[in-house]
């Protein structure tokens, strides 16, 4: 199994400009800069296809392996965070930044959390749904959903309001949040790192 | 860590060791299995070797640990 893990490593790092040249063939074909109709180039587009969904079901498989083999996790991991731990002193420094790390990521994620729960708005109403004869209202609240939906904002319709702000948690996608995680870790732990060495 | 307790200062001798006995950071750190990197901090007093590491130096120089590695109290 191991064996087999280092191979679809391999294939995968060694496989990812080839998907570079094929995504920009791809991208060629659709949008007809080459010749469609020649069957050459018809065929090579079937073989990129096939080739892209072999190296995605590579890179699918290998995610879901680094999250449970410790030993592909150490060996890839730990190289792609350019992890040394060639004696104790090493060890003890990994440890301490991996520490570091670990508080700043956590506290980031506490923060995100409430960003994303936190909903404002601040918004007019018609006059007569005035209150005191004031129609400028700030509303708070706060929202958790354990499943990805469409945040609605049925207030607004019903009131018929016009929103002067409207908060309704983080305005980033999901991919970009865990991206930006997976960068802050790994500068986070390398900071932390160039720091205790010296 | 407590705080109510001094802190010991532990100090060294093992460049003065090497020094006598010419021998180079690059090859004591080789025969005691660290790198020259944990060698130049345990001489600049910036890391404190394990037990295993401080007897295996002790070892390398034939000697005790408590002539290498002693406390500087009150520092």
């Amino acid at each position: 199994m191991k064996r087999f893990d280092l191979i679809l490593l391999k294939i995968f790092l060694y496989g990812l400009p080839v998907v570079i040249v094929l995504a920009v063939f791809g991208y060629c074909y659709s949008q007809g800069i080459v010749d469609r109709a020649n069957g050459i180039v018809s065929l090579m587009n079937s073989v990129t296809g096939l080739l892209f969904a072999a190296w995605m079901a590579i890179t699918l498989y290998l995610s879901f392996r680094l999250t449970i083999s410790e030993s592909l996790r150490d060996q890839v991991i730990a190289k792609i965070t350019f992890m040394r731990e060639r004696d104790e002193r090493e060890a003890i420094l990994t440890g301490k930044a991996t520490k570091t790390t670990f508080l700043i990521t956590l506290a980031i994620l506490i923060l995100l959390f409430s960003l994303s729960c936190i909903q404002v708005s601040i918004y007019r109403v018609p006059q007569d749904q005035a209150v005191d004869g004031k129609t400028g209202m700030i509303s708070l609240g706060l929202g958790f959903n354990l499943f990805e939906q469409e945040k609605q904002d049925q207030a607004s319709k019903e009131m018929q309001r016009e929103n002067i702000f409207l908060y309704k948690g983080l305005p980033v996608s999901s991919e970009a949040i865990l991206l930006m995680l997976i960068v802050l870790q790994i500068i986070s732990y390398n900071y932390s790192m160039r720091r205790l060495m010296k | 860590m407590s705080k109510s307790l001094p802190q010991l200062k532990i100090v060294n001798r093992l460049n003065v060791l090497r020094a006598e006995q010419r021998i180079t950071q690059e090859k004591l750190a080789k025969e005691v299995g660290v790198t020259r990197a944990t060698i130049i901090a345990i001489e600049g007093g910036g890391y404190n070797p394990s037990l295993e590491l401080a007897f295996r130096i002790a070892r390398y120089f034939k000697t005790d640990i408590n002539s290498i590695f002693s406390i500087a109290e009150g520092k």
